[in-house]
């Protein structure tokens, strides 16, 4: 069973054999579509069997599966694979995970297992991955460094991945610290979060998409909300785990 | 025949009355083949781009179209309308202002209704007639209306684009009830739909062309058009101030809940999406619906003209697949 993620950033595709995750693999969007991609009746296909992966069964979800399809392969909304992936990585039926992607992000509201209500942020890419990586570079630290930072923070209120830069300036020229400034863009993005966890709450928060691997956001949400909070073991594969689920069920 | 256009429904009896030919400069805008070039204009005469692009795109149509007239309504609908109204007016177009009370105050709409029908010359008599020839027509948009969700042999898009017509009439009632009469005969030969999901659509007419056909191919039906409905004044009334009083969408959310919270009801509606408009003070509304409507609610918003985007498109799948 092949699971396979079309995102906005990232392609993710994972092979699963009697419930467990036996191969994985990232691929940039862009250079994905380049490679393996071909114009069929001025449509991109993409042929999976030249990216190396082999004929199985096939689902697909993500922001590219309409629009890039994939000889052969089922397709399903990314609301249900992410809640499919989470119940199953997570082993929990009732949670609000939280999905946050590289230009995107979701909070989905589980109950039994099921997806009873969904909310997504505004149409641009404020609150997602892509955001955090903008701030990184405008601080010159790694993703990583930047996701240690949840203490004391600078005051940031914009978090378009554009404009954001400009406040981020504005306060390094104010004297903030670096530690500040860090924490202060992750607040920043927990700020977005909020009211759209305030109307799908739970105790049990589950954090999925590459932004689970951020320490303070995780850190942040625990203190704020005083909820439990869970990050994936596999956060960034959680949709391509979900596809896979949904072809065993 | 001069032709006299409209920024939202109006008593469109008094237009008729004075023989004009009514024109709603929305269905103009988004009936257009090329409805985002109509909003590039505006917004190269100066109209923001964080503005609405309904306000924008009838700018253009009343810019474009030859006009005797445009009436602008000032209350009851949206609050750009008196900017556009005196951007119109600098181009030279003869505008006049209308009203709906917001407190849906009788002695006040029949004031404002009077002061319409003084402006074209025409007596209450003679509106009072006009309602009653159209009060036939509207009958046949009812049946349309109740063959969508009662007998489930008309389509989301099919009620949405009879019903919103109503508010004009395409310039000529007769043509449209005749138009009506053989719609209504041959969609009664079709089998009911049986649908997965019957879905409610509230809000202003959607910026998307596509919206109802996505809907269909999710395996989804709108079985109820709020404010498509409402134009066609669902409600047989004696008098034409009593039948502008029990239009609900001039009169802020409150009147609308009591109409949505009936009909969702009676049509078994298992999900009901908001659609609004970017940049409109709808989008606060928001919450009111969503806190009284007990029902899977999902927001939608549009900016441009043009096909639903590819995020729309992925929550609308979801919420379906949600309701299935």
């Amino acid at each position: 069973m092949i699971g396979i993620d079309l995102g906005s950033r990232q392609v993710k595709l994972v092979e699963m054999e009697q419930g467990k995750v036996i191969r994985r693999e990232i691929h940039d969007t862009i250079t994905f579509y380049r490679q393996y991609g071909r114009v069929q009746a001025g449509q991109l296909q993409i042929n999976l069997e030249e990216a190396g992966w082999g004929r199985e069964l096939v689902i697909a979800t993500g922001y590219g599966k309409l629009a890039v399809p994939i000889a052969g392969a089922r397709q399903i909304p990314e609301i249900q694979a992410h809640a499919l992936g989470a119940v199953f990585q997570s082993g929990q039926e009732s949670f609000t995970l939280i999905d946050i992607g590289g230009q995107d992000s979701k909070v989905i509201l589980i109950r039994s297992g099921k997806v009873v209500d969904f909310l997504t942020n505004d149409r641009c890419a404020a609150s997602s991955g892509r955001y955090l990586e903008n701030m990184a570079v405008v601080l010159n630290i790694s993703l990583e460094e930047l996701s240690s930072y949840d203490q004391d923070p600078a005051e940031i209120n914009a978090t378009c991945a554009i404009f954001g830069e400009t406040e981020l300036v504005a306060r390094i020229v104010e004297g903030y610290s670096l530690p500040q400034l860090a924490a202060g863009v992750n607040y920043a993005l927990y700020h977005r979060l909020a009211p759209l966890l305030k109307r799908l709450d739970s105790e049990l928060l589950v954090l999925s998409g590459g932004v689970a691997l951020n320490k303070a956001l995780r850190a942040i949400l625990a203190r704020e909300t005083g909820r439990e909070v869970l990050a994936l073991p596999d956060p960034q594969y959680n949709g391509a785990i979900g596809c896979c689920v949904f072809g065993g069920m | 025949m001069g032709r006299v256009g409209f920024t939202t429904t109006i008593p469109v009896e008094v237009l008729l009355a004075a023989g004009k030919e009514p024109v709603d400069l929305n269905n103009l805008f988004i009936g257009s083949d090329h409805p985002q070039d109509m909003v590039d204009q505006a917004e190269e005469a100066g109209y923001p781009r964080t503005t609405c692009g309904w306000i924008k795109g009838l700018y253009t149509a009343a810019l474009t179209t030859e006009l005797e007239a445009v009436i602008a309504v000032m209350q009851g609908d949206c609050s750009n309308t008196q900017a556009l109204m005196e951007t119109l007016e600098l181009q030279g177009i003869k505008m006049i202002p209308f009203a709906f009370p917001y407190d849906r105050d009788p002695q006040a709409l029949r004031m404002n209704l009077h002061k319409l029908m003084d402006q074209f010359g025409v007596s209450e008599a003679r509106v009072q007639k006009e309602k009653q020839r159209l009060d036939e027509v509207r009958r046949l948009c009812w049946t349309w209306d109740e063959m969508t969700w009662k007998d489930n042999q008309v389509t989301g898009f099919e009620n949405h684009i009879k019903l919103v017509s109503t508010s004009d009439f395409e310039g000529d009632p007769d043509r449209f009830a005749g138009e009506m009469e053989r719609l209504i005969s041959q969609a009664r030969q079709r089998p009911p739909a049986t649908d997965q999901v019957r879905l409610a659509y509230i809000g202003v007419p959607p910026i998307f062309t596509d919206l109802y056909q996505v809907l269909e191919t999710l395996g989804a039906r709108v079985v109820f058009n709020e404010v498509q409905r409402q134009f066609s004044m669902p409600y047989l009334t004696n008098d034409i101030v009593e039948q502008y009083m029990r239009y609900t969408y001039p009169y802020g959310a409150f009147a609308r809940l009591a109409d949505l919270e009936e009909q969702i009801q009676k049509r078994q509606v298992q999900g009901v999406i908001h659609y609004t408009q970017t940049f409109c003070y709808r989008q606060i509304e928001d919450l009111i619906y969503r806190q009284r409507l007990k029902l899977p609610f999902l927001t939608l918003e549009g900016d441009k003209p043009g096909k639903v985007d590819a995020r729309s498109r992925l929550r609308l799948e979801a919420f379906i697949n949600m309701l299935k």
